[in-house]
């Protein structure tokens, strides 16, 4: 009997009867560490495009022109905070959770250059791509019509009646060459490499 | 009839109802609206409750970037949902295809273009909470004064 008391008196605490009828979990708010959409920090952006380059999904992020300098903007409903952009960017322009302490703790960045992939199968040997290459105009302002190239520093020209890739080093990954191939013959690919230690320092 | 009112308004802020329909995702959605569920989040305490029957629902979580075979059966289960009700677009392949969104791809986002969308939850996955927030933000919306508001 003295039993049953104790018990229905225990159950009648009102502490325990509000966490029992009022019970929540943790209120609904994101801890800080959370990985957001990337926020600007005050640092300046130079339009090196690093972020746009390195960005996944389609559409998510774009360097615009503003009044004063170059500004990312990242587009909700296209990014998938990956956070790539926030550690890729060299000016730490972007921030987002704790993505920057931690590459600066454990010195990892990224390497990143291009490759570039004629399909001899779809390319008709136009000239195009190397005619519309801005660095092939800069290296050869004579390069025209049929794209084939006296110099040796283009980074592709008609060779033969082919496309000869000669210095992909020296592609800035513009995508014009792709956008102007009739075929969708040639594709650029960008190669990234996460690198740690002295060489992410380099 | 505001007394009337006054209750229904009681009772539908308790008593969400949500059905939700995979449209072609690749089930990171599914995933986090599943966590809502679980303890950690515990969507039943703030009055939502889960069915996945259109017919019981008020708030359908539309979930995937549109694949052309869900196109006529997702406008059938909108058509089944009784009034009121509205869809909620959950993470970005319903606003945008997200990575679907692509030279080539077989998918047919938006999902706005078959049935209205009254809120959209980008993120890919979106947080439960975010989840969460969306439904309890949208809910009054629609449900408070509903009789009222139809007159
Ligand atoms: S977080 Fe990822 S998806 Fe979003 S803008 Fe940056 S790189 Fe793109
Ligand atoms: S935000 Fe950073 S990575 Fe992007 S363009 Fe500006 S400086 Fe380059
Ligand atoms: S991507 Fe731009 S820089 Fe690179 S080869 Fe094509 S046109 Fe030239
Ligand atoms: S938004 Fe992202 S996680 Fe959600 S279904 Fe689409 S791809 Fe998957």
């Amino acid at each position: 009997m003295r039993s049953i008391f104790y018990y229905v008196r225990e159950f009648l605490r009102p502490e325990w009867l509000k966490k029992f009828f009022f019970a929540k979990t943790a209120p609904l708010v994101s801890p800080s560490y959370f990985k957001d959409y990337p926020s600007l920090t005050e640092k300046e952006c130079t339009a090196c495009l690093s972020c746009m380059m390195i960005c996944p999904a389609p559409g998510a992020i774009a360097v615009l022109r503003k009044k004063d300098g170059w500004e990312p903007e990242v587009y909700p409903g296209h990014c998938i905070r990956c956070g790539l952009c926030v550690e890729a960017c060299p000016e730490g322009v972007l921030a987002s959770g704790r993505i920057l302490d931690v590459a600066r703790r454990d010195k990892t960045a990224f390497l990143s250059w291009y490759r570039l992939q004629v399909d001899d199968n779809l390319c008709m040997r136009c000239g195009n791509c190397c005619v519309s290459c801005p660095v092939n105009r800069e290296v050869d302002p004579q390069l025209a019509g049929t794209g084939t190239s006296a110099s040796d520093e283009v980074i592709m020209r008609i060779e033969g009646g082919r496309v000869t890739i000669l210095h992909e080093e020296k592609c800035t990954g513009c995508k014009t060459c792709e956008n102007n191939c009739p075929n969708r013959a040639i594709r650029v690919a960008r190669m990234v490499e996460g690198v740690q230690g002295e060489e992410a320092e380099a | 009839m505001s007394i009337l009112q006054d209750i229904k308004n009681a009772v539908r802020s308790r008593s969400i109802h949500v059905a939700y329909v995979d449209v072609g995702s690749c089930n990171g959605c599914d995933i986090e609206v599943l966590a809502c569920l679980a303890p950690r989040y515990d969507i039943e305490q703030y009055g939502i409750y889960v069915h996945n029957n259109p017919r019981e629902a008020d708030i359908l979580l539309v979930i995937g970037s549109v694949t052309p075979q869900w196109v006529d059966k997702l406008r059938d289960i909108w058509e089944k949902i009784p009034e009121p009700k509205v869809a909620v677009a959950i993470g970005n392949c319903p606003i945008s295809g997200c990575v679907y969104a692509r030279r080539g791809t077989l998918t047919t986002p938006p999902v706005e273009n078959y049935i209205p969308i009254a809120a959209q939850v980008p993120g890919c996955p979106p947080r439960p909470t975010e989840i969460l927030n969306a439904i309890l933000s949208v809910a009054p919306l629609i449900y408070k004064d509903y009789e009222e508001k139809q007159r």
